[in-house]
């Protein structure tokens, strides 16, 4: 293991200080004086690895350029004016940076509230995240911290019901949702989707490794489950309640088939949905722009909240098939 | 199973007998009681918004409902419609379950290699910034897939879109086949990706490179220590995302409405589309119909999450 170690240490070093982007020599081995079991690539000699490397930098790059090149070209056309597609030939980038289009937003867009749709949405994700994170964290408590008959059983006969393919109870969750008067509401949004049994699963996961002695502990001092929960186990779960309330969010924000189902008024919708009704302006000369603002304004929060909490998306990934990051 | 029944039964003897002393009451109900206010929110919106519609999901395919009255038995009549062949539900059933099938037959092994193949070129010990190159393909599937839909039809649209322009093309894509199965698919790939890449990224960096120094000395190259060492040693991670990519790919619905609308001529229509359509379109609903097409499909992902369970165990188990 130690050894797996120093071999690390000793590939990165010179890498680090090779010249932007190109690394310094990969197989220090390589080099002379290292021993030739440090070899890392399997059966390929230094040169072939070499061109193996810059094979994969090439492929690598060439798909980063692909993968980023619908998000860059929908953010250019946002900045392009109306006339520029009437009147100039194809370019990537606008002959002249305009902000007219998102200006555009603040008025509807062909008669669609595109900034209404974008409030909604962050009320319905907002709300959804934080209420799951309540109902998930004191639910995970009950199946975690505390010992009644039957809970392992009640616990796994959720979780085995909850993996019942969602499509087949979509017409009676519309059903039920209609007959609690929330269609067109937010509420319809935000509710349903609290009845998942994933996350309760992911923080009983979390909970196990909290030693029980510190409830004890607490116990004796005469703390009750209430000050326990609010006092010991809730600030120590706060990284996976923070996985739980991004996952939240972002599932939230792009969800698609259910908002189609449960919004008719223009005005309830949330971005992703009304979007929907937005796209046929493609073909429009005068308002492709806009078109791409709104896109571009249905991108902007998760999108943000990658960025900010980058480390907790890619962890928990690393962590949800058993395997730690 | 059989202790809880003897403690409840336990319990309402007891209670029978101290009715009024809460502190007389069994251990079995009293722990009931003292974690019944961190379960019970959930309990209850879990039997509304999860129980309930399983079940009553599976009755109304039994039914002839139009959302507005209430759903009437009519037995086995749904499912003998759809499989019918004089009957036009069938053929739109058959379209839409063979759409979903081709999109999947194709789609999964894609949205397994692709991030297999990246994780491994990241995996390179002397490669540099493989966290931004993992970020670049993670993101779009943050992006909403409507919102991505968009983008990706403006990069294929015909007039306005750098595709056609730098081929030198007139392709209308979207409307034309295996156009429009291609935009598809790359808009699934470039979207969906990103959690795979991240699982095979973690698990393979989780192989000791002690197993890769063996096969190296017994003259394994590059692709038969994949192979031999990569491989089996992810077998977990692979099966979790096999499952988890299948059953999502049977749901797929936006991609087809946002970029093609079905079309052309019903080639993307899927079954999801089609439940939409009959439970909730512009006609009369006919829920009925969409539920025993929905109650279908989910047999059918059902019983796959099942045979790639038992193919994979048997296969690694042995």
């Amino acid at each position: 293991m130690s050894d797996t170690a120093v071999i690390e240490t000793d590939q990165r070093a010179p890498g680090r200080g090779g010249a932007d982007g190109v690394p310094g020599h990969p197989f220090p081995g390589a080099q002379g004086g290292g021993r030739g079991r440090r070899r890392r690539i399997p059966g390929g000699s230094p040169m072939r690895s070499r061109i193996a490397l810059i094979i994969t930098y090439v492929v690598l790059a060439a798909l980063a350029l692909i993968w980023l090149l619908p998000v860059v070209f929908s953010l250019s056309t946002s900045f392009k004016s109306p006339t520029e597609f009437a009147f100039e030939a194809f370019r990537m980038l606008p002959a002249q940076w305009v902000a007219d289009n998102y200006i555009a937003l603040l008025n509807d867009v062909a008669g669609y509230p595109v900034l209404r749709w974008f409030w909604n949405s962050m009320f319905i994700s907002t709300m959804h995240a934080t209420l799951t994170v309540v109902v998930v964290s004191i639910a995970g408590y009950g199946y975690s911290r505390l010992d009644f008959p039957g809970k392992d059983t009640l616990f796994f006969t959720l979780l085995a019901i909850s993996l019942f393919p969602v499509i087949a109870n979509l017409i009676p969750l519309y059903e039920i949702v209609a007959r609690l008067g929330w269609v067109n509401s937010p509420w319809a949004m935000i509710v349903p989707g609290l009845a998942g049994v994933a996350s309760i699963f992911l923080v009983r996961a979390f909970m196990a490794g909290i030693p029980k002695e510190m409830d004890d502990a607490a116990r004796i001092d005469g703390a009750g489950d209430f000050q326990i929960f609010f006092r010991i186990v809730l600030p120590l779960i706060r990284p996976i309640l923070i996985v739980i309330f991004l996952f939240a969010f972002t599932g939230s924000w792009n969800d698609f088939l259910w908002p189609l189902i449960v919004f008719n008024d223009v005005e309830q919708m949330p971005i992703t949905a009304g979007l929907q009704l937005l796209q046929n302006m493609l073909g429009a000369y005068d308002s492709i722009g806009q078109l791409m603002a709104s896109a571009v304004l249905a991108m902007i929060p998760t999108l943000v909240l990658f960025l900010v909490a980058q480390k907790y998306f890619v962890s928990s990934l690393s962590m949800s098939s058993g395997i730690k990051g | 199973m059989s202790t809880s029944t003897t403690a409840r039964r336990e319990a309402r003897t007891r209670t029978r007998r101290a009715p009024s002393s809460s502190r007389r009451l069994p251990q079995g109900l009293r722990a009931w009681l003292r974690a019944l206010p961190f379960m019970g929110p959930h309990l209850v919106l879990f039997a509304v918004f999860g129980l309930i519609p399983a079940v009553f999901g599976i009755y109304v395919a039994f039914t002839q409902w139009n959302l507005v009255g209430d759903p009437e038995f009519i037995g086995l009549d749904n499912f003998r419609v759809l499989f019918d062949t004089d009957h036009a539900f069938h053929r739109i059933f058959i379209n839409g379950l063979w759409n979903t099938i081709l999109f999947v037959i194709i789609g999964v092994p894609l949205l397994i290699g692709v991030p297999l193949v990246l994780a491994v070129l990241l995996s390179r010990k002397d490669l540099r910034a493989a966290n931004v190159f993992q970020g670049i393909f993670f993101v779009p599937g943050l992006i909403s897939v409507s919102a991505g839909a968009i983008a990706w039809n403006l990069v294929f649209n015909r007039e306005f879109g750098p595709v056609n322009h730098y081929l030198g093309t007139d392709i209308s894509f979207t409307t034309t086949q295996p156009w429009a199965w291609g935009t598809i698919f790359v808009l699934t790939i470039w979207a969906g990706i990103g959690g795979n890449l991240i699982i095979y990224r973690s698990a393979i960096s989780a192989v000791p490179q002690e197993l890769y120094e063996v096969a190296s000395i017994d003259g394994a190259g590059a692709a038969r220590s994949f192979i031999n060492v990569t491989l089996p040693s992810i077998r977990l991670p692979l099966l979790y995302t096999t499952v988890m990519t299948t059953t999502a790919s049977f749901n797929v619905f936006a991609q087809p409405l946002m970029l093609t609308n079905g079309g052309p001529a019903d080639s993307t229509t899927v079954l999801m589309m089609e439940v939409r359509d009959l439970a909730f379109g512009g006609g009369p609903s006919i829920a009925g119909v969409a539920s025993a097409m929905a109650v279908l499909l989910g047999l059918v992902l059902m019983a796959i999450s099942a045979i790639q369970f038992f193919i994979m165990y048997r296969r690694t188990d042995v």
